[in-house]
Formats: structure tokens, sequence, C-alpha cells
């Protein structure tokens, strides 16, 4: 009986996770549709619904409606399994990551997180690591220049930048003496890792927005020169799940920056409830990435991959180094 | 908002990225400051200047008698032949136009016809909303020349307005003067 019970909590958890992931993305565009048009002194979508909320729902039963396109010299099985590839990885990485200690609903102690594993770190990192194949595949299935430029960039891009973000957090892992987010989140108790790990955040942040293809690193689809990158070819529901993993790895990079740095739901100063520290930590970082988007230009390829491994890897090693030694 | 400082030979600045900060900073400012949106058909409407040339009207002398005296200079000075007029003598033995058609499709709003009339019986007035799904229907003859809307008096002003769609597609504006669009244009 109690493994029912917590098999029906288990699936419960996930449901409720995909619910929210794929949902997300809707008042996500609309939010980043009103902040690029405030930035540049336009409205942004106000037709549909009150101040254009509804704009996203059009958008969607747009997309759902539109005609599947597949190219005629395409490779069909690689093309439909591409987006599918691109839109699990980040999903499944959400399985790991803890949301809070636990809340308590009709007298019983439900965890906000589905799994507490002692190696999240590592799996998080592996797993967004497969993302990069439905970018590869997709880009190579649709048989056009554009695409497979596109999803060459794409892939020298992710694999160059999982390095240092990968380097970056051996500081906080070391600082908390734990993989598990759940401890590096209770270590964060009293100070947060961003005092201690100022550069190793600052690595973080810059190699998760190239790994989120968000601008100033959005090279993959670089509208200006490569049409849309690997997505050129797609169209209707199988380009909404490229949008769709794309926003859950923004949403992603945001969560882990505020478990690894800004100390998941611990608060400071003003007692708010610790989910929604969370949500406003997390929320503020979305909003960086929007912003950051409507501010900077597009990086060019060559001085992408100077940063990736001049600038950041050298950084997030010498980061290692001196967090190693203070701790000795 | 003033000039972003010269950093040429600082380092600090160069490590700390102040001009990325500099860029963060001014988008942020824009991105509370108003709008410029004007919000056509929905909400407001431009409000064209009295120099605004847009529609033609025929204009009616003082017994309320067309203008016109059918001298067909406006056909000829036209640079895209849009104007047909053929003249007839009325009872008082005036010569008038029988036929005074302009075909809006082709007109490029030039105001040469206004500018040639020795008569000052034609003119670009005011009206700019008269699009059509049949390019018939903008050839527009003496009789509906003679109801369109004049020059504007005021203008240059956005005001508020409503999108009627009843009987046809109106933009109803329900005040004489409007805000300056300007007003909202940041000056760094």
């Amino acid at each position: 009986m109690e493994l029912v019970v917590a098999l029906g909590l288990i699936a419960f958890k996930v449901a409720l996770l995909i619910a929210i992931l794929l949902l997300l993305p809707l008042p996500l565009t609309w939010v980043e549709r009103k902040i690029a048009g405030h930035i540049q002194q336009r409205m942004g979508p106000m037709r549909v619904g009150w101040h254009g909320l509804l704009q996203p729902v059009a958008d969607g039963i747009k997309l759902l409606t539109k005609e599947d396109h597949i190219p005629a010299e395409a490779d069909r099985f690689l093309f439909k399994l591409a987006p599918i590839l691109a839109l699990a990885p980040p999903f499944v990485v959400f399985v790991a990551i803890p949301f809070g200690e636990s809340i308590s609903v009709l007298g019983h102690e439900i965890t906000l997180y589905v799994s507490n594993m002692n190696v999240a770190l590592l799996f998080v990192f592996a797993v967004i690591g497969i993302e990069v194949y439905g970018v590869i595949f997709g880009g190579w299935a649709a048989n056009s220049k554009y695409a497979v430029l596109g999803s060459l960039r794409t892939c020298a891009q992710m694999i160059s930048y999982e390095i240092p973000m990968g380097f970056a957090v051996i500081g906080v892992v070391m600082l908390a003496q734990s993989m598990s987010l759940l401890d590096i989140v209770r270590a964060q108790a009293d100070v947060w890792n961003i005092v201690y790990q100022p550069v190793g955040f600052f690595v973080f942040f810059v190699a998760g927005l190239a790994e989120a293809q968000r601008i100033p690193f959005d090279l993959a689809e670089a509208e200006g020169d490569l049409g849309a990158g690997f997505h050129t070819e797609y169209s209707g529901i199988r380009f909404a799940f490229f949008m769709v993993s794309e926003y859950a790895v923004m949403l992603l990079v945001s969560v882990l920056s505020v478990i690894l740095f800004f100390g998941g739901w611990n608060g400071v100063l003003i007692p708010l409830p610790p989910l929604l520290w969370f949500v406003l930590k997390v929320a503020f970082f979305v909003y960086l990435f929007m912003w950051f988007r409507f501010t900077f230009p597009r990086y060019r390829y060559d001085q992408l991959m100077a940063i990736g491994w001049k600038v950041l890897l050298p950084l997030s090693l010498a980061n290692i180094i001196i967090t190693g030694v203070a701790f000795l | 908002m003033s000039h972003a400082p010269d950093r040429s030979g600082t380092w600090i600045g160069w490590a700390f990225f102040a001009d990325l900060a500099d860029g963060l900073a001014l988008t942020f400012g824009y991105m509370f400051s108003r709008s410029v949106t004007m919000q056509y058909p929905d909400k407001e409407k431009w409000l064209p200047y009295s120099r605004y040339r847009g529609h033609h009207f025929l204009k009616r002398d003082e017994e309320g008698e067309i203008k016109c005296v059918a001298c067909e200079l406006c056909a000829r000075i036209c640079p895209c032949y849009c104007i047909e007029v053929i003249p007839y003598e009325d009872e008082k033995g005036n010569r008038r136009p029988a036929k005074f058609e302009i075909d809006m499709a082709r007109c490029l709003f030039c105001g040469l016809c206004e500018d040639a009339c020795p008569a000052d019986a034609i003119a670009l007035g005011q009206q700019y909303e008269f699009s059509s799904f049949s390019s018939r229907d903008l050839v527009v003859g003496r009789d509906d020349l003679l109801d369109k809307p004049g020059k504007a008096t005021t203008g240059g002003g956005v005001v508020a307005a409503r999108l009627n769609t009843e009987q046809d597609v109106l933009v109803e504006t329900s005040e004489p003067q409007g805000y300056d669009w300007w007003r909202n244009i940041r000056r760094t």
C-alpha cells in the first residue's frame, strides 16, 4: 500500500512537472514579446485579450493548424525524431531539481522534488549534454545548407561551453561537499555561494547563455545570416517543440543559477514562503535573459569560440584552483 | 541621460564590463519609458495637418453652386491622367462639369490639380481612409466629391477614437484636438 502511494505521488509530481514545463513557455513568450516591445518603445501584443494576454494561445493554435512540412530531400526519420530529442532532455533534467524542502498537505509531508539524487548535478550535466543531438539531427536531416551550418555551429558551441560550465560548478561542489542539489542549497542557508564564487557564477552564467542559445550567443539561429539555423526547415508543431525546448533550457539555466549560486529557496531579510523566494529568483533570471536579448548584439563566431576557450576555460580552472587552495 | 564616459585606457571598467552595464542601464530606462505606438484603429487616430493631401473634394461657392468651370486644366496637368472632366452648359449659361471623375486608384496625391485650378474648385482634403475591395469603387464621381470633407482646420494630433464596423469600417474620433505624438519620443 505504501509503495502504491509513493509511486502514485511520484507519478503525480512528474505529471505536474511536465504540465508546468509544457505550459510555462506560453506566458514566457508573451512576457518576452512585451519586454521586447517596451524596450523598443513599442507595446508588444495588444489585441488578443487584455494587453495581448491570449496571444500565446492564438500562436499555439496557429502552430498546431499549420502545415507540417517535411522537405522532399529530408531524412524523414531523423527529421521527425529531432524535435523530440531536443525536447526530452530539458524535461528529464527537471526530475533531479528540487524546488523546496517540503510542504504539508492534509497532514502529509510532501517533498518538493521528484528525487533527491546524490549525484544530481552530474545527472543534470549529463542529460543536458544529450540535447545537442536534437539540434544536430534536426540540422542534418533537413538537408538544407542553413540548417547544417546552424547545427554545426550549435554543436561546436554547446560542446565547448559545456566544459567551462562543468568546471564552474566544481567550486560549488567543493563548498557544499556534495553533488546533491538539495545539500548544495542547504549549505547556502547562511551565505549564498555568489559571495564565495563570483567568478564561478560569471563563468556559469555566460556559459549558460551559450548553452541556452540566447543572445549574445545565439549563433545557432542567427536569423540575419542563417535563416533560422537548425530549425529553418521546421514548421508547425515540430517547430513549436524546438521553441518549447529552448524555453525549457532557459528556465533550467535560471533554476540552476538560483540553486547553485543564489541560495535556492533561502530568503534574505524579507520572510517569504521558500517556494515564493525560489520563484521570484528564477523569474529575475528569466527576465535577465530577456533583458540581455534586447540589449546586446550577437557575437561573431570566432569571438564566441575565443571567449569559450581563451577566457571562460582558464577562468573556471583558476576558480577551481583558488577555491581548492582556500579550502586547504 | 548622459553619454557614456570615455573609459579607454581604464582596465577596471573593461574588466567589469562597464560598457555592457551601460547598455543594460539604457535598455532598462527605455523599458519604463512611454510607448510611442499609436493604437490605430482601436483606440487612437491621427488627425491630418491642414496642409495634408488626402482625398480630393470639390468646393461650392456662396450660392451653393459648384465652383468648377470644367476647364479641364486639372485633367491636363495630372501626371497620371486620373481625372476625367466632361463640360456642359447649365441653365444660367455657365460652363460646369457634367462628369467629374477621379480614379483614386491611380492618383498619386501630388496636388498639381489643386495648384492648376483657376477657379479654386478642387483641393486635396483630410480624408485618408478610403480603402476598398474593388478598384472600381475607387472611381469617385462629381457628387461624391462635393460631399467629401475639406481641409483639416487643426491637426497633427493623436485623438481618442473608436473602430466602428457596423455598416462600414469607420474610425470615429471623439475630440477635436489630440495630444502631440512627438511628446512621447524619448530624446537622450
